[in-house]
């Protein structure tokens, strides 16, 4: 009997057209844009100024705070400018402009293809490597990987979860990382095992890949017959479900518990890494090489086979760059999304940029993208059936179009993980998420404001 | 039967009596004492329990101005000045007269002046809209023209143009109680001193681009450029951040800025028309009227998802 989350969930065809394309190493363009902010928490502070030589994988940008990451530069050349430029949703934002000049790297990287299996001993080390080389969780939210490495006092990890579930419909890139680069992504698990103090780890894959499972398990089953250190660690075969690779969904499927509300996944002893950012550790801790390339998903109904593709990308790209080198935007597209079509968000300026958790080019036809028109609630329930963290979102948007926030917070709208489930299955085209995502925000304010008092 | 009749009588009565007593006691012994000027204030003021004055409704300001020493603090904006005199007169107090305000829409971003970008296709507000992105069109501080602050007026007094896309106050039924401008996502709306006669002068732009980005995304955009700020004799103008600001406190109606300003960002409202220009098509720097129709008709906003990027994207890199 295969495993998964308790609670809701959908079934959304999975889409995954790109997903025999091979990973592709784009060229790199002439020039870069890099955000400051490309992770969680307070955006970084630049510490170059127009003039500097940069090398490639020098740091260019320092944390401000400890929810935050070091920026590295992705190419050699001239920083040009350091200012203002509109990001994907076409608000403004410091970015690094840099006039590519040949490759250089900084010294100390290992830029060869050979596996390192001999993980080092200092956890202290290890940490500071990952911190340094600005390794952030590529699931989507980007939250600093190091943070997540460090339990709190008094907390301990009982199980190190791999998140290779790419539920997303259409994303393909995990998919074909856990292809290609499976070694290094257990290598990376067995690092991160270590610094939570031995764990087992658990590479959790969804049964919809197949080779993906069977590459990850002899992955597993080579390097434990090789070398020392990757005792514990498994693959799980999970069934199929939407938002399966949501943290608490992951722990619940995996593990069996559930995180309470507002809590974190410590909590209940368990750490969620995506398989990309396992990926990221191992080529920081064993390679040297900080986090500034990822892999992305050039996808759509629209695109014939030969469009299609799976590009290593350099950050700071523009996106319009991209689309150009994969074979220009489809004239059928009306919509373009970065990630997946659930959670993703519609590009609103093709001028921005890569950042270090971009993970599509999705695009999607006028009738994809139509929305009905709203109608009344009927009560049918199908949206409280749906979500997976088993919220009534009928009432939560009742209650946030009249502004009652007390009864919001006490049907736990805060636990709103904003997978779209509701939305999707809602018959009236109530714009479910839209109205709670809103009201959530308000209510974590209120929530947080009240515990600085 | 009589009987009945009869003991039902004394029954009801007795038991009436008795509860009286007691409920005439509990009256005595837990009275609030309230202050009785707090009805006759109540009584002055409009009802309208619109929090314009930033207390929680009209009884809660009575009751505020009867315990506040300083009647400047205490202002009802939908009454105005008479109520205040009224209110006052109730408290045995002196009131100095404030400035009529009203609220003033700082954004010309017309289809015309600021072309779409893309489309939204999502719920029909500003807030949510906000949330996702910095809207359809290449200004990320301009309206979002889905009509939260026309939702927010409890008076009436905003309504979209749909010539423009574009909020416009109706200066007869603004109150200035400000809910518009908590309801605008973008602090588009100001509220501003009426002014003499009703005519005033402000820059109707909030875009902190640098200039050529601004001019770019909006034609009718303040660039920042700083020629207005030299032309005023009064010191009114200060250029911030990009961006002009007209101290209304300052201005002096001069309207030097209106004909300096290349853009024609500074719009000058209900100023008498002197004498109709003949030849007005001049060099595209003539002032605008602040609630121009001109314009071409609203775009068609789609039913598609969040945000619809336009199929023509080209890059211009």
């Amino acid at each position: 009997m295969m495993k998964t989350f308790s609670i809701g969930g959908i079934h959304p065809s999975d889409s995954k057209i790109s997903k025999d394309c091979k990973i592709e190493v784009l060229p790199v363009p002439s020039k870069v844009f890099i955000s400051v902010a490309q992770h969680l928490g307070a955006p970084a502070t630049p510490i170059v100024k127009a003039g500097d030589q940069v090398k490639v994988g020098q740091v260019i940008a320092e944390p401000a705070g400890f929810i935050s990451a070091y920026v590295h530069s992705s190419v050699s050349g001239t920083v040009k400018s350091v200012g203002p430029r509109k990001d994907l949703a076409g608000n403004n934002m410091t970015h690094i402009e840099i006039d590519v000049e040949g490759d250089e790297w900084i010294e100390g990287v290992d830029l060869t293809d050979t596996l390192v299996t001999a993980i080092p001993e200092d956890n202290k080390a290890i940490l500071d490597k990952i911190k340094m080389c600005g390794v952030v969780g590529l699931g989507g939210a980007t939250f600093p990987a190091h943070v997540k490495l460090c339990p709190p006092p008094g907390k301990k990890a009982d199980c190190l979860i791999l998140n290779g579930a790419e539920c997303e419909p259409y994303l393909t890139s995990d998919y074909r990382i856990m292809l290609e680069r499976s070694k290094e992504i257990v290598v990376g698990a067995a690092i991160m095992k270590q610094v939570l103090g031995g764990c087992p780890a658990v590479i959790g894959i969804e049964e919809n890949k197949p080779e993906a499972i069977k590459a990850m398990t002899a992955a597993v089953a080579e390097l434990q017959s090789t070398a020392k250190g990757y005792e514990g660690i498994s693959v799980m075969t999970l069934k199929k479900k939407y938002p399966q690779g949501g943290e608490k969904q992951l722990i619940d499927a995996v593990m069996g518990r559930q995180v309470k509300s507002m809590g974190l996944p410590i909590d209940v002893g368990a750490v969620v890494q995506n398989v990309a950012t396992s990926l990221a550790v191992y080529e920081a801790v064993q390679k040297n090489i900080p986090l500034i390339t990822n892999v992305m998903t050039i996808t759509g109904d629209c695109l014939p086979m030969e469009k299609q593709h799976n590009y290593k990308f350099r950050i700071g790209m523009p996106l319009s760059y991209i689309a150009e080198v994969a074979g220009g935007v489809p004239a059928e597209a009306a919509k373009i999304i970065s990630g997946g079509p659930m959670m993703g968000k519609a590009i609103a300026n093709m001028d921005a940029t890569t950042v270090k958790g971009s993970s599509s080019l999705l695009y999607l036809t006028a009738e994809q993208t139509v929305r009905g028109v709203e109608s009344a609630c009927i009560r049918c329930g199908k949206c409280a059936e749906a979500c997976p963290m088993g919220l009534e979102p009928f009432l939560l948007q009742k209650y946030a179009r009249n502004s009652m926030m007390d009864e919001l917070e006490e049907n736990a709208i805060q636990d709103c993980i904003e997978c779209g489930c509701c939305l999707y299955s809602c018959p009236a085209n109530i714009p479910l998420l839209d109205i709670i995502r809103l009201a959530k925000g308000d209510v974590i304010k209120i929530i947080r404001g009240r515990g600085q008092r | 039967m009589t009987q009945t009749i009869i003991w039902t009588i004394a029954i009801l009565t007795i038991l009436g009596a008795a509860l009286a007593i007691v409920l005439y006691v509990v009256a005595e012994k837990f009275k609030v004492e309230e202050d009785p000027r707090i009805d006759d204030v109540e009584k002055e003021l409009p009802g309208a329990n619109c929090g314009g004055c930033g207390q929680a409704g009209c009884r809660a300001f009575a009751q505020f101005c009867v315990e506040s020493e300083d009647m400047d603090k205490c202002f009802c904006p939908v009454g105005g000045n008479d109520v205040m005199q009224k209110v006052a007169a109730v408290l045995g107090r002196e009131v100095a007269a404030k400035e009529p305000m009203v609220a003033v829409v700082r954004c010309n971003g017309s289809c015309e002046n600021r072309p779409r970008t893309n489309e939204y296709g999502g719920y029909q507000s500003c807030r949510v809209k906000a949330a996702l992105y910095s809207g359809d069109t290449g200004c990320s501080f301009g309206c979002l023209g889905c009509g939260d602050c026309v939702a927010a007026c409890q008076f009436g007094a905003i309504s979209m143009d749909p010539a423009t896309g574009l909020p416009v106050v109706d200066e007869e039924k603004c109150t200035a109680c400000g809910a518009c401008v908590k309801a605008c996502p973008k602090a588009i709306i100001e509220l501003r001193n009426k002014g003499r006669r009703n005519m005033r002068v402000f820059v109707s732009c909030v875009n902190k681009d640098k200039g050529a980005v601004a001019r770019k995304a909006c034609k009718a955009a303040c660039i920042g450029c700083g020629k207005c700020a030299k032309v005023c004799a009064f010191d009114a103008i200060t250029v911030e951040n990009n961006i002009a600001y007209i101290d209304f406190a300052k201005c002096k109606l001069c309207k030097k800025c209106v004909a300096e300003c290349p853009t024609g960002a500074i719009h000058a409202v209900n100023f008498p028309v002197i004498k109709p220009k003949p030849a007005a098509p001049a060099e595209g720097a003539a002032p605008r009227p602040a609630a121009s129709t001109e314009g071409a008709a609203r775009p068609v906003i789609s039913t598609e998802g969040a945000a619809v990027v336009e199929k023509s994207v080209k890059k211009e890199e």
